[in-house]
Order: structure tokens, then sequence, then C-alpha cells
């Protein structure tokens, strides 16, 4: 193998350079992305600082990639005038454009929409994931709004693993969970709230107005980075519910409610057949199962602290 | 080291031997992926590397990548399979069979070559008489109709080979009711009656699925391809032609009856193209009498020569990254203007294409759809 220079050892110039021409190709958990991006003001220097601490796959390749994306300026009149930003695979578009200055959220946005739709190599559950010994995992499904990026951020600042913001990916022969250690997406409030809960939280900038609201990216801790090849056991399966003023409870899940809430929340359950169902039901035989309640986030993290040491 | 392009003819020499893709350097072999992809082969290419027990000296992220691309081509024919139930069961009663067409009968008979194969939809034919009465049964069993706007529906109902989609309201599903295989406006007229009747049952043991016998199937493959469509991202279907020609190859008669079958049926140009191609652009191993007899089908000499520059051109795709080259897009728009001029008189394409223009123009497309 050859020795991989984390994006912290190259000069922005450089990844510049590598996006404008070849391409620049990195890992995070599983997953190989080499990303072309021209003309696209200050992308380089965004990745450079959000990805610092995984590792750049230098030429030449020994190993094809998962994904080849190309991120294009608009061209015609939009070159200049309200110019935009155009995600590319393999010669398909299949996201809408975003306005130029928003590349880096559409990329992110981007390689999740690609993994969701190709990582059928694994059960994909759209939870976050993290560990607070590096062997077990803790799980947290939950729909959009429920807070379980926020939580996923504040467990990732108090010294858990993270394994993933977004994607839980269950090996299904195995059932252990793969990391993937991106960039956490905050949205609108729960960006203030992080920022309060630990003034270190290093963030990358601010995306006012996108489709999602106001958009900033955390930067994964680079311990998580670090570890992102070692898989993790399922040992705890929380579904937080955010309630403004409520205090911090959990409340024990049957298994047959926790089975269908996990086989919904995946991206691609029906897409594994039988391994599918297998790979579910060892989470719920082998997971303590809670749903958690919490209008504070202090105490949030707190309780699941609790949980995980009795 | 210079690498060869992976261009798609790289592509279809290494679904026809699935040996040569270990050859490949990392950069070509990440090509071929992605162009399979991008065709709608990764999933056939996978299981041709299974079938050829070649799996497990993959390099792991290649399997990696083929695994996903092979679970979810199982998941499509575990859906086809139900939804082709479903249809049955919509049926029952009426003493009309189901009669599969395309990528599903090609799963529902279980040929080899459908492993890893994807169809979005669920294709049948039906008699021409047939047609009010599976429509009602459709729609009492929840299909509705997909093109709701009135000229789409006259379009389809009186110059198209099939009827207007239907969808499933709740699992969203497709199925083309077909009642011929050609659109009713084509030159070559050819008799569904005749499809029908010589029918086969998908499985010995259910006679109530059936699928077209080994010549229409590929009568209706070829048809499909050199006769109605552009050629443009159309590989998968020159990939099933020469899947299906070796797979019956081993039948008795295959090879005699399939000639005498096409110019019954009305369709020996269609079968003509499709020998001639797969020959030079699959290396289908075709008996020679078979192709010297297959060029009583061919077009006047000075066609055939265009033809024989443009297909390759237009059916066979650059490597990805390579904006096509000026050539293969001049080939791509005649093909297009041939595809048209095949389907339906000039009076009435002129007509199609203003009425189409028009409603462009006024932008009531987007507000016209259903999904």
């Amino acid at each position: 193998m050859k020795a991989l220079s984390p994006f912290a050892g190259l000069a922005v110039a450089e990844i510049d350079r590598r996006l404008a021409g070849p391409g620049l190709r990195w890992r995070s958990g599983p997953f190989v992305i080499q990303l072309r991006a021209r003309n696209i003001p200050r992308l380089g220097e965004q990745l450079a600082f959000l990805y610092a601490a995984h590792p750049v796959i230098d030429p030449p390749w020994e190993e094809v990639a998962d994904t080849h994306l190309d991120l294009i300026r608009s061209g015609g009149w939009r070159r200049w005038w309200r110019a935009q930003a155009i995600m590319e695979e393999d010669g398909a578009r299949p996201l809408q454009p975003f306005p130029l200055d928003h590349a880096l959220p559409l990329f992110e946005w981007g390689w999740n929409f690609i993994i969701a739709s190709r990582g059928n190599r694994y059960l994909m559950l759209h939870t976050a994931a993290l560990s607070p010994d590096g062997e077990r995992a803790l799980i947290l499904p939950g729909l959009p709004g429920s807070g379980k990026s926020t939580l996923a951020a504040a467990l990732a600042l108090r010294g858990w693993r993270l394994l993933s913001d977004e994607f839980a990916l269950v090996r299904p022969e195995d059932g252990r969970v793969m990391p993937l250690a991106r960039p956490v997406a905050l949205k609108n409030s729960s960006i203030g709230v992080i920022r309060d809960f630990d003034p270190k939280a290093e963030f990358g900038p601010l995306f006012p107005k996108t489709r999602k609201g106001t958009v900033a990216h955390l930067k994964p801790p680079p311990a998580s980075v670090a570890a992102m090849d070692r898989s993790c056991r399922p040992a705890w399966v929380v579904a937080p519910r955010f309630e403004s003023g409520a205090g911090a409870s959990l409340q024990p899940m049957a298994p047959e409610a926790a089975f269908l809430m996990i086989a919904a929340n995946a991206f691609n359950y029906e897409v594994q057949g039988e391994l599918g169902f297998q790979a579910v039901a060892r989470i719920v035989r082998n997971c303590t199962i809670h749903t958690l309640t919490f209008g504070d986030l202090s105490e949030a993290v707190a309780l699941l602290a609790e949980l995980v040491a009795s | 080291m210079t690498t060869p392009p992976a261009d798609g003819h790289a592509l279809l020499a290494v679904l026809r031997e699935p040996g040569s893709y270990a050859a490949w350097s990392v950069t070509g072999r990440d090509g071929l992926l992605r162009l399979a992809r991008r065709h709608g082969l990764l999933g056939t290419l996978a299981e041709r590397l299974v079938a050829d027990g070649l799996w497990e000296a993959l390099p792991r992220r290649e399997r990696e990548i083929l695994t996903g691309s092979r679970r979810v081509a199982a998941e499509n024919a575990r859906l086809l399979t139900w939804e082709v139930g479903r249809i049955r069961r919509a049926f029952f009663g009426s003493g009309i069979p189901v009669t599969l067409l395309k990528g599903c009968a090609y799963h529902l008979a279980a040929l080899p070559m459908a492993r890893g194969r994807m169809a979005a939809d669920v294709d049948i034919l039906v008699d021409w008489e047939d047609l009010p009465l599976v429509e009602k049964l459709l729609g009492q069993h929840g299909w509705r109709h997909v093109k709701v706007d009135p000229y789409d529906q006259l379009y389809y109902r009186q110059w198209m080979h099939e009827l207007p989609p239907m969808r499933h309201w709740e699992r969203g599903r497709e199925v083309d009711i077909h009642h011929t295989i050609l659109p009713r406006t084509s030159r070559l007229k050819p008799k569904a009656r005749d499809l029908l009747q010589a029918s086969v049952a998908a499985r010995p043991d259910d006679p109530g699925i059936r699928v077209l016998a080994p010549t229409d199937m590929l009568l209706h493959a070829m048809t499909h391809l050199f006769y109605d469509s552009d050629f443009e991202g159309q590989l998968r279907n020159l990939v099933d032609i020469d899947a299906l020609l070796r797979h019956f190859a081993s039948q008795p008669g295959f090879w005699e009856g399939l000639w005498s079958r096409a110019e019954g049926l009305d369709l020996a140009l269609p079968c003509h193209y499709g020998l001639r191609y797969c020959a030079r652009l699959m290396e289908t191993p075709i008996p020679a009498y078979l192709l010297a007899r297959s060029n009583r089908g061919a077009p006047p000499a000075p066609v055939a020569m265009v033809m024989d520059r443009l297909v390759p051109r237009g059916l066979v795709p650059a490597a990805l990254g390579n904006p096509p080259a000026l050539a293969s897009r001049l080939a791509g728009w005649l093909l297009y203007v041939r595809s048209h001029w095949l389907r339906m008189p000039l009076g009435l394409l002129f007509g199609h294409l203003l009425r189409k223009s028009r409603k462009r123009i006024r932008g009531h497309v987007w507000d016209r759809r259903a999904v």
C-alpha cells in the first residue's frame, strides 16, 4: 500500500490544481470519491478544512473509485449572471443546480444522494451512528427534525467516535456498522445550539437560504476519521425526539415496533431481500432499544452516557 | 503504457469474454464499470463475471460495487415477478393469458441472460379485440392512466402499438399494454395474432404466464432496436439480442426457423439488420448460410452502405468523459430522423411534431405532468 497524505498535508493550490485537472481522490469509510471541479471559487479551501484528516489518494491509482463526480460551472448567460454549480455523474445530472457559492452543500448532498442510491452493498439505515468505546455502536434513527444530527454532533464533541451523521452502513453478513466519518451537516437553529454546546466546535462556512434553510458543516473529529476503517457492533438503538422544554427521558421500545421502525427507516431494506430481514432482526435481538424525548442537549448527552455505562 | 479507451466496443468485448476484464488497467476497469452503469449493463457484467468463475479474483472494491448492482437487480426481478402475479390476478377468470414481452419475459422465463438485467416496466401483449376488457380489468384492480392529456391518449390509441401506459396507484409500477409490436402507422405490419398463437408458457408448470416463442422473442427484440429506435443509449438491446441468439442456438431447428419466421411476419428487414450487426459488433456465432440468406432482407445497396457507417456510431458509445465526435453526433441525428421516418407517414409525422412543439412553446408541458 502506498502511504496516503491527509488533505491537511496538501496546499490549497495543489487541491485546486487536482480538482481542475485529473480529479481529487479521497476516501471516507468504505467509499472512494474522485471529484473534479473547475472554476468553482473556494471549494478547494472548504474541502481542505472539512476533510483535513481524510486520506487523499495520490495517482497512479491502484483501485477503481466508487464515485466520479464533476462539479461544473453553468455556461451561457448563467456563466456570469447568477452562476450555478451543476453536479454531473458519468454524464447524468441527477440533482437540480445550486447557486455557485453553494457548491459545497451541493457536493455534500450530491455525495449523500449517490451513496444512498449506490451503496447497496450495505443495508443503509437513515440514521446517525456513534460509538462510546470504539467497539459498540449507538444507532440514532429519526425523522428529519428529530434532532438526530444535533445529537450526533454533540456526542462527537463529547468524545464519542462519529460513525456517521446520516448513514449507518450495516454489513448484512455480520451485522457490523461501517464508519463513514464525513462532516456533519447541521441546519438552522441546530447550528447555534451546537455552537453554544461547545464553543470549540469547528464549522465550515455558513450557507444561508439553501433549499433546507441555513446549513453549516461540522468538521468530524480527527480521531473518528483516523478510526474509520474499524467497524462497530450495534448495541443500542435510540430513537430521539426533540420536544421543546421537555426533560430528557428514555422509554424502552418493544422489539416488534423497533423492527418496523428500523426497516422503514432504511434507504434500501427491500433491496437487501432476506439479508435485510436478517440484518434488522439481528439488530433488534442484540440491541437495547429506547425512544428518547429531550428538550435540552446536555441532559440528553448525559442520559445517553448513563445508558451506555449501565 | 498506453491504455485503449474504455468505450462501448471495449465493454462489448468484456461482456463477450469476461475473462478479458482482468487484463485491463485500473483506469480501464474504472471506465468500463462507469460505462456499464450508464448503459444499464453493470448487473449483467457482474453476473457474467460470476458465471465464468471470476468473482473471487476481482479486486475487493470492484466486488463491492458489483455486489450492490447484483442486489438491486435481484430486487428488480422479485418486483417483476410480483407485479406479473398481480396482473394475472386482475385477468383471472377472463380467459386472457398474461403474455409478457421484453425484459420481463426474459426474467419470468428464467433465461440465464436475464440475470443482473434490470427492467423498469411490465410489457404485455394482448389481442386487439381484448383491449377494452384488459383496460377495464386493470382499471378495476388499481391501475390508472399515466397520460391524462386527451391528445396523448388519442396519439397512442390511433397510431401506436400500445395503449397509453397505466400505473398502479399504490405500487407505482407501470404496465405497457401492447396490441402489436410496431406502431400502427409503421411501414411493416407484423400480425400480433400470429405471435400470440405461437406463444409458449414461460415455465413448464404454469400455462397462465406466457412469453413469445424463441424466434418471435428475437424478432421482437430486433424489430424494437433496428426498426423502432434511434439507437441512442440502446447498447443493452444489442447485448440482449446477442445473448438470446447464443442461448437459443442450441435448440434444434432454431436457426432454420428464424429466417422463415422473419419473412412470414414481415420482419425480414429488422432481422437482417439484427443478424448483421450482432455478427459485426458482438461476434455472435451465426451460421454463414443464414447470414447469406438474410441478405435477401437487406435494404438497397446505398442504404446498406450508409447504415453500415451509421449504426456502429449511433449504437456503440464513446468512452465516458470524451464528448462524442461530430461524426457520431451526425450519425445520431440521422438515425433519429430515420426512426421517425419509419414510424409514420410524413404527413402524420409533420402534424404530430407541430402539435408537440406548439404545446412545448405554450409551456404547458410541466403543468400536464401526471407524476
